[in-house]
């Protein structure tokens, strides 16, 4: 039996990918958490309601919104206050929010909503049970919904100019799942197929978040404006996602997650080699490329940021695009490995940020071919814990020598190499990074700088024989303990360690919070200081009642006549 | 209202950071006492007793002083932290036939999910019993012959761990919440603070490179 014989591309190696620069370029694509979780709905065709939603003149009350599944109910449960401008705050040490969130397990009956009506608009000061999944809230952004509830209320439109400039009227500022608060832990509900792929709860969650945030300003412009309110165009509505500001809480996860954000990674690297070993591109699969690359250059155009460091990566990757589009206009698709030549020349001569956004763009013609990886992107390997305490110290020498080169290579007692450190506040236990050298904080130093405890139990090993057993190692320097684990992890799951300093003076933690964003789906990433971004989640999406009739899976990317 | 695991893990783990183990042993601890918690054992109220015993103590001292015979610390009791984890790392001791022997162990319960997490490496189902009592684990279930309710002793004078032949259907499957008594929490909130940053002004204003307004 002859076989044709497939192509290959080798997967770019971790020492190309797992750089904080490249990390901090990612773009979303088919493999993001949110086009997951939307496919699934259509698929499945899920059914949505809306059983209650009792929110009074001042915008108090509360609202259900349900999403039905073939074989369940999930109910998001949402509180909304009338908050003082003086206590909006995104931060963690936040104690009040505009509104507040729980997506329940089933339908709630009035029980339920009193139980959580006592706890969730307390967020961290509450409790909550097995019933519920996730615990959130969410501000408004000012500005924008005072304009959007004003224009509808006299009977007119919003200006979608001012729509753009913020792209959401709520921002999320903590989604807690997996157990938080005494939520459901994640392996209650791993087995659920809806729930198989990572942050699906929470993408649930933040998609009928969306849902209620349009229905509440409609709702607030109708009880202003009586009669002659207008409604919302819906193409105005679905231009809207929901914000996020997302502070350090996300960089110590990529850190104390190796092995997920290693099927992360490899799940996105092994779908652009899959694209760039096509011999021949279908000339349908070529005009859907270009059909986004060009709604893709239109959401580059509307990405804002004030953050001199995202202006200027902005103001490259716009640059870049136009150089892509240009090199595009000319390109011979009719090649053999398109795909493969055309990356080969954007590593050349594009900057990562124009190099990540086509690598995803790439895999946009090709679901067939690549969203079966969705699968393997969560993280269920519990023996991966263990230690092999059989391995010799030569390998394990051998192992650090190659994986954290980089570190090895480090003199961590340069002040510059050491300068920060990562830990947490007993204020709401906040994390936070500071100055090693000027604050107090070294002594509650949390364990997230993998390249400089790789080098020091590189050091440990010197006095080592060969043939001593890491078992042995280990008894004697149990403070070495977690970075064995880690350096095991890594030699199986190649892309689960960062290959940089997370601890120097010139770190960016901006860059760990956009890779896991990305995977999330954001877009329009916009830095307010360098460890603190918003973003937007679902902007373009279709809304519940749109879900099987507008639109394909290319949401994400604006529809070129959305300024028109 | 009950708790998570993930909360009982964490809470574990910055409590026995907090009374000075490793990052590494602390992470096994909340991985530990997770376990012991899916199966219904306060295994919380284990670790804050173990924490009270050895806070601020070397490791060197609570570990097994050899691998080699019998494992005993090199004078007073035995770290079921320290020494569950090299029973881990050398998991494949456990031949047919040959038993791990600890004297003087410091709350055996805590030893009980490193046997489990060594069943799981060597594919078989691996005993540990002190005093009367055994449990037997495949790493995921449970068997406990507790006849005299000595399973939350505070110390074991002799304690084994050995590899057992049989099949594992009469072993019970772990649960997904246990309710760790306000006591305990605590107790092991006491530890887990020291591992806090105080509140400072500054680190209020810097640390988390917030500090823009957000109404806008």
């Amino acid at each position: 039996m002859s076989q044709t014989q497939i192509p290959t591309v080798p997967l770019r190696t971790p020492e190309v990918v797992m750089r904080l620069s490249r990390l901090g370029s990612f773009h979303q694509s088919r493999l993001s958490f949110m086009r997951i979780l939307i496919r699934r709905m259509r698929r499945e065709e899920w059914q949505f309601s809306r059983p209650e939603f009792t929110i009074d003149r001042r915008g108090v009350g509360h609202a259900v919104y349900c999403a039905h599944t073939p074989d369940r109910t999930y109910s998001l449960i949402a509180f909304a206050h009338d908050l003082p401008a003086n206590q909006r705050s995104d931060r963690v040490i936040a104690q009040a929010w505009d509104s507040t969130f729980t997506l329940f397990d089933g339908v709630p009956n009035e029980d339920d909503i009193e139980r959580l009506r006592q706890n969730i608009p307390l967020q961290e000061a509450g409790r909550v049970s097995g019933r519920e999944l996730s615990v959130s809230r969410a501000n408004r952004s000012v500005r924008l919904w005072e304009e959007v509830v004003a224009c509808l209320a006299k009977g007119v439109q919003p200006e979608a100019e001012a729509i753009a400039k913020v792209g959401y009227l709520m921002r999320t500022t903590a989604v807690y799942g997996s157990g938080k608060l005494g939520a459901a832990d994640r392996e209650m509900i791993a087995d659920r197929p809806e729930f198989a792929a990572p942050f699906q709860v929470e993408m649930l969650s933040v998609f009928l978040t969306r849902t209620y945030v349009r229905d509440l300003v409609q709702h607030m412009a109708n009880m202003r404006g009586g009669e002659t309110s207008a409604v919302l165009d819906p193409k105005i509505a679905r231009s809207m996602g929901i914000g996020n500001s997302t502070g350090l809480g996300m960089a110590p996860f990529l850190l104390n997650h190796p092995k997920l954000i290693n099927n992360w990674v490899s799940a996105r690297e092994t779908a652009i080699a899959r694209v760039r070993a096509i011999r021949t591109a279908k000339s349908k699969d070529i005009t859907s490329f270009l059909e986004l690359f060009n709604r893709s250059m239109l959401s580059v155009d509307l990405w804002q940021s004030e953050h001199p460091v995202q202006v200027g990566k902005l103001e490259l990757l716009r640059n870049d695009m136009n150089a892509l589009s240009g090199y595009i206009n000319a390109y011979d698709f009719g090649a053999s490995q398109p795909w493969d030549s055309l990356y080969l020349w954007a590593e050349d001569a594009l900057g990562q940020d124009a190099q990540e956004c086509l690598a995803s763009l790439m895999l946009e013609p090709y679901g067939e071919l690549v969203d079966d990886l969705e699968l393997q992107m969560s993280d269920s390997d519990a023996a991966m814990f263990s230690i092999d305490g059989t391995m010799r110290v030569a390998e394990l020498r051998s192992q650090l020598a190659q994986t954290y080169d980089w570190a090895l290579s480090i003199d961590w007692t340069q002040k510059e190499y050491s300068a920060r450190a990562w830990y947490v506040s007993e204020e709401k236990l906040e994390p936070r990074l500071g100055e090693r050298f000027e604050e107090p904080i070294a002594d509650y130093e949390q364990p997230l700088a993998p390249g400089r405890d790789a080098a020091a139990l590189h050091q440990a090993l010197q006095d080592w024989s060969d043939d001593a057993t890491l078992a042995e190692f280990l008894l004697a320097h149990p403070e070495h303990r977690h970075t064995a684990r880690r350096a095991q992890i890594v030699a199986r799951a190649p892309y689960s360690e960062i290959r940089d300093n997370t601890i120097g003076s010139d770190l960016m933690p901006i860059d760990m919070l956009r890779c896991k964003l990305s995977f999330f789906g954001a877009t329009h990433f916009d830095p307010r200081s360098d460890r603190w971004v918003r973003i937007c989640l679902f902007g373009n999406a279709p809304y519940p009642e749109e879900l099987h009739s507008h639109g394909g899976d290319d949401w994400p990317y604006p529809p070129m006549d959305v300024s028109a | 209202m009950s708790n998570s695991l993930n909360e009982i893990d964490a809470l574990v783990k910055r409590a026995t950071r907090g009374a000075g183990l490793s990052w590494g042993m602390a992470e096994e601890a909340g991985k530990a006492v997770r376990w012991l918690a899916s199966h219904q054992f306060s295994g919380a109220t284990a670790l804050a007793n173990l924490l009270d015993e050895i806070d601020g103590r070397e490791m060197r001292e609570l570990a097994p002083a050899s691998l080699e015979g019998s494992w005993a610390a090199p004078k007073g009791m035995l770290c079921p932290l320290a020494s569950g984890a090299a029973l881990n790392d050398c998991a494949s001791k456990l031949v047919e036939g040959a038993a791990i022997e600890m004297t003087n162990v410091c709350q055996p319960m805590l030893m009980a999910p490193f046997a489990a997490w060594a069943a799981l490496q060597i594919g078989a189902v691996v005993e540990v019993a002190w005093q009367d009592m055994c449990l037997q684990s495949d790493g995921y279930s449970l068997w406990v012959g507790d006849p005299k309710g000595q399973v939350g002793a505070t110390s074991a004078d002799a304690l084994s761990c050995r590899r057992v032949t049989g099949r594992s259907e009469y072993l019970k499957p772990p649960a997904h919440r246990r309710q760790v008594d306000a006591t305990t929490w605590a107790r092991l909130n006491v530890y887990a603070q020291r591992t806090y940053a105080p509140a400072t002004e500054a680190s209020r204003m810097l640390g988390a490179g917030a500090g823009v307004s957000d109404n806008d």
